[in-house]
């Protein structure tokens, strides 16, 4: 049977360390997980084991595949072992297929290349059935979607052969649904004796997936066992915290679990049979909605289910084709705001933070007294305000655009997938600051999410989108 | 990754229908240029031409007034330009003022030159400029890397009748290996032609440095190895056509350099092309064909661009200006 | 860890840091040095078009530095007055070319419609012809030698390239989450002016301006050397080439005074960009 020890890793850069790992143990069959926040050092220990590390930084340590040695400071030495019986599920699929290749042609080329051409695509094709995309080899990527893409580059990983698979943020970017159908592939490849080990900051996956999980903080492993005790009962604190960000155990003030307060005001949007297209591909087909003040509503659906086409359409920001969206009296005059899914691209990327926000305090004649106080309750030093987009993390961006966002003193605020790239912890850390901000104000949220646990944690009802883009559900009080 | 709008089915009639509005457009720009240029012409048309039919020494009154009226200098400049208009139409390009020959005639001639001077300084071109790129791109920020950047700088910073002129010197006059000027045996293209490749090299060296280094450092450039395949195969395969997806389209832009630089070099070398016609044309005010070559070189352009969109629609299957819809 | 050091490592570009790197300082200090003979050189040198037959192609000495032509005219004079026509006339070129090319860019990137499917048109069109020729058809209208049409030439041919790199780069930035959120912030054109565009635009511009005076300085040379531009006995780099051309073996330092100015100015003028941002 196979198996993979890992002995002393240590990844440094100019002498710091980033990764010090004792000992690691694969076992065909089980799965082994790393979990952690960003920038812990968990996608680098990764790296370091397949060889495919950025120049400059430095490896020592040593792993043994079957028995057989292989020094880590060396990357060149596993070349030979790629595809055969080494192999990497990279971050971003979406990315890692060649865009003017069809996708058979690329699952294809893993094979060794003595095996007729013909028998090769062949092959391919069936790798591709196996990953429930049959016929779709003659296709390129672009019109592939990012879990299929990732299904393709998992047939196109494995096809080699390779027993040790290795898997960076598999989950990174995909909806429920499409990493429900890669935990499926991953089961599959443990059954047939296969080594996993998986690197995420998805603890829901780490618990579907099973077996062994190790939490991984500042370049060290904290705690590591079994999934189920490591996960159901934490024993280092970090490890505590981690699993209390999970939005299904939050336990805020702010949170109003099904008592939402009676309202007799008018509606602050009203959209009637809204529907949208782009070219032939229709997006929205007769949505009805209201959102009233102080509510709180979430979209929730599949990616491709139109769930940004419809919240920009309430916001008025992309004209409709068909129906008509109104706004209340309350909304006019910058108070209805947004936050977007990528913070840094929210903020003019030249300018120091400080000069856009003092901008919009100008303009809506807010005590710049005021915003430093924001910036405190929130856990940002005022320092911050010298640097530009670039330069600061997404978590502290992204509470940066909250407290621009309510220098208007807004009416209703949507958040679209505003979470969606943090951290679990800075995740918990954003919505509480943004919730926390809104319900002292009781203004409305509209959040778009494609995380269930989140939309139940904040929103007072949620209103699923389905594949057309129409209203599956409405109106279902959580 | 959400839906692609449908912007499917065969693409390029759209870039087809789009590069002939632009042709015509340029056939607009530059008949209306000539017009004017026709319209604020200097001094006596017709002494200038009748200077360059018999000789500044031969030249009186009488003949400039004999040119005039022949020539129908002497009617309303619209009836000229709709008449030449209407000509253009019938692909009768007129007569040239000076040697009374038709147009299209000598046209088809100076057309040949261009293009064979053109091909060849383009193949040149890709050979030194392609070839430098990607061994620069092997390290970046090495040695040879550095070298070729200098290379670049040097050759971006030297217009091309003093590389012209240089190379002269060098190979012909120095060395007695290649004849300067003219159009005598298949040598004489050669000067000609390595200074519009040397001088077109050094964009085509920096783009394709850049290509390659930017597709070697691409996602899936990195997967292919991790597949398992060799370095070989990974640089035929993958690293090759994606750079082309880059490089090709820098053709297009080139198109105008190298249009330019012909006008240029054919002057300098006296070769029989379309620039060497139009700098002689402006030179002795020969309007027809003035107004024909000047058409015939900014087609060429436009004729070069539809080339590079249709290699392109070829080289890379994602549609352009694609919309995803979350 | 920082995230300076991730981003490092995930092999992103880092944002060069916007300072003066070795050679942009020794572009800046050539130029520099250029312009100074461009300003000072005519107003302390002999008059350019003083003939003095007797001095026929005088070699370099300590009172001419660079000889006497072969009209025995003073070279160090006659190039001082040639930089300085090339330089105004880039400049002013160029800044006609910047401003009506920028002011149409940003018109047609905000505005849309038909204004800018009008400009669009109309820029197709200028792109695929060649500058030389555009500059070539309207310096063919003037008097000879006519500094104007050479001005309204290459001023014609590159406020294209301002506009559609403008439009180009003023579409984007106008379609950012950015500016979506300042609209929602209502802070005006005037903030989307100078914190969006301006600061997104100015790299570019200087970029291209760099290039432009490098365009129009050889742009007016070529016309002179193949004798449809400025005409003699007008001192310009170009002119000043050619006629030194047939003296290159006796008097060598004829042609390679304006040959070295030529290329020091556009070696330096190019040295100057800033470093394109990757991406």
């Amino acid at each position: 049977m196979t198996t993979l020890d890992i002995h002393h890793v240590r990844v440094t850069h100019r002498g710091t360390p980033l990764v010090e790992v004792s000992d690691l143990s694969l076992e065909a069959g089980r799965a082994f997980t790393i979990v952690g926040e960003s920038g812990s050092g968990k996608s680098l220990l990764a790296h370091a084991v397949m060889g495919t590390l950025a120049a400059g930084l430095a490896v020592e340590g040593a792993m043994s595949l079957d028995g057989r040695r292989i020094d880590l400071a060396d990357p060149g030495n596993r070349r030979a072992l790629w595809g055969r019986e080494l192999a990497l599920l990279p971050q971003e699929p979406a990315s890692a297929l060649d865009p003017t290749m069809r996708v058979g042609a690329q699952v294809a080329e893993g094979m060794l290349e003595q095996t007729p051409r013909r028998e090769r695509l062949a092959l391919a094709e069936a790798a591709l059935a196996g990953v429930g995309l049959a016929g779709r080899g003659r296709d390129y990527p672009h019109t592939l979607s990012g879990g299929m893409a990732q299904r393709v580059t998992y047939a196109a990983a494995t096809i080699g052969g390779a027993r040790v698979l290795l898997l960076d943020e598999p989950s990174k970017g995909l909806d429920r649904r499409a990493v429900d159908q890669l935990g499926d592939l991953l089961d599959r490849h443990l059954a047939d004796g296969g080594l996993l080990l998986t690197i995420t900051h998805d603890l829901r996956l780490a618990s579907r997936l099973g077996g062994t999980v190790a939490v991984m903080r500042e370049a060290a492993i904290i705690e590591s066992g079994p999934v189920d005790r490591v996960l159901g009962d934490p024993q280092a604190d970090y490890t505590r915290r981690l699993v209390g960000a999970d939005p299904a155990r939050w336990d805020r003030p702010w949170q109003r679990a099904g008592v939402v307060p009676e309202r007799s005001a008018p509606p602050l949007v009203v959209a009637t049979d809204v529907g949208k297209s782009y070219g032939d591909a229709v997006v929205l087909d007769a949505v009805s909605l209201e959102v009233g003040a102080g509510e709180r509503v979430a979209l929730v659906g599949p990616s491709g289910s139109g769930k940004t086409t419809l919240g920009n359409a309430l916001l008025r920001l992309v004209p409709v084709d068909r129906g008509t969206v109104t706004h209340a009296a309350e909304l006019s005059g910058g108070r209805v705001q947004k936050l977007y899914q990528d913070p840094a691209l929210s903020f003019p990327a030249h300018v120091p933070l400080g000069a856009g926000i003092g901008d919009v305090a100008r303009r809506h004649g807010v005590d710049p007294g005021r915003v430093d106080e924001l910036l405190v309750a929130m856990g940002l030093a005022p320092e911050l305000m010298q640097r530009r987009p670039g330069q600061v993390s997404g978590g502290e961006l992204q509470r940066i655009a909250v407290v621009r966002a309510m220098l208007p003193a807004p009416a209703l605020v949507f958040a679209d997938e505003a979470t969606s790239r943090l951290d679990l912890l800075t995740q918990e850390l954003t919505v509480d600051c943004l919730m926390t901000e809104l319900a002292a104000r009781d203004c409305a949220l509209l959040m778009i999410t494609h995380d269930e646990a989140l939309a139940e944690a904040v929103a007072d009802r949620r209103i699923a989108l389905g594949k057309a883009g129409s209203r599956e559900k409405t109106a279902v009080p959580s | 990754m959400g839906l692609v709008s449908a912007v499917s089915g065969n693409r390029l009639p759209g870039v087809l229908v789009r590069r002939a509005a632009q042709g015509v457009g340029v056939a607009l720009v530059v008949s209306a240029l000539c017009f004017v240029v026709v319209r604020a012409l200097p001094g006596d048309a017709a002494y200038r031409i009748a200077a360059g039919r018999y000789g500044y020494d031969l030249v009186d009154a009488a003949a400039a007034d004999a040119v005039r009226a022949e020539l129908g200098l002497d009617r309303p400049a619209w009836q000229q330009y709709a008449e030449w208009v209407l000509a253009l139409f019938r692909l009768d390009l007129g007569e040239s003022l000076v040697t009374s020959r038709p147009v299209v005639d000598e046209l088809g001639l100076y057309l040949v030159g261009t293009l064979q001077l053109s091909v060849l300084a383009l193949a040149l071109a890709a050979l030194i400029g392609g070839g430098l790129g990607v061994v620069a791109a092997r390290r970046p920020d090495g040695a040879v890397d550095r070298l070729v950047t200098g290379w670049i700088a040097a050759v971006r910073a030297l217009p091309p009748f003093l590389l012209g002129l240089l190379l002269v010197l060098l190979l012909s006059i120095q060395l007695g290996w290649l004849p300067a000027v003219g159009h005598e045996g298949a040598a004489s293209i050669v000067l000609p032609a390595l200074t519009l490749g040397i001088g077109l090299s050094g964009l085509f060296a920096r783009v394709t440095r850049d290509a390659v280094v930017e597709v070697r450092r691409s996602d899936y450039v990195r997967f292919a190895a991790t597949k398992g395949l060799s370095g070989r195969v990974v640089l035929l395969r993958h690293v090759l056509r994606n750079t082309g997806v880059v490089l090709v389209p820098y053709l297009g832009v080139q198109a105008v350099t190298l249009v330019e630089g012909v006008v240029v070099v054919e002057s300098l070398f006296a070769w029989p092309g379309l620039g060497h016609a139009l700098v002689h044309a402006v030179f002795w005010r020969d309007v027809p064909v003035l107004q024909a070559s000047a058409l015939v070189l900014a087609l060429l352009v436009v004729a070069l661009n539809t080339l590079v969109d249709v290699t392109v629609l070829w080289l890379d299957p994602r549609p352009r200006g694609r919309r995803a819809v979350a | 860890m920082s995230t300076a050091v991730m981003s490092e490592l995930s092999g992103a570009t880092v944002e060069p840091a916007r300072s003066w790197t070795p050679s942009r300082v020794v572009a800046g200090a050539g130029l520099a040095v250029l312009v100074a003979f461009a300003v000072v050189g005519p107003l302390v040198l002999a008059d350019p078009h003083a003939q003095d037959l007797a001095r026929f192609l005088e070699p370099p000495s300590l009172a001419e530095p660079l000889g006497r032509d072969d009209y025995g005219r003073s070279v160090v004079s006659r190039l001082a007055h040639a930089t300085r026509l090339s330089l105004v006339l880039g400049a002013v070129c160029v800044l006609t070319a910047l401003v009506l090319g920028t002011a149409t860019g940003i018109l047609a990137g905000w505005v849309g419609g038909w204004v800018d499917a009008v400009l669009r048109g109309l820029s197709e069109a200028f792109v695929a012809i060649p500058a030389l020729l555009v500059v070539l058809l309207v310096s063919a209208m003037a008097p000879e030698g006519s500094l104007l049409t050479l001005y309204v030439g290459l001023a014609l041919v590159q406020w294209v390239e301002y506009f559609r790199v403008v439009r180009a780069r003023a579409a984007l930035v106008l379609g950012t989450p950015a500016v979506e959120a300042a609209g929602l912030l209502r802070l005006g054109r005037w903030h989307v002016l100078r914190r969006h565009l301006w600061p997104e635009l100015r790299p570019v511009l200087l970029t291209l301006a760099s290039l432009g005076m490098v365009t129009s300085i050889l742009a007016m040379s070529t016309l002179g050397f193949v004798k449809v531009g400025l005409q003699p006995p007008r001192a310009e780099l170009g002119l000043m080439t050619t006629e030194a051309f047939p003296f290159y073996d006796a008097a060598p330092w004829l042609a390679l005074a304006p040959v070295s100015v030529l290329f020091l100015l556009t070696a330096c003028l190019l040295g100057l960009r800033p470093k394109e941002v990757a991406r």
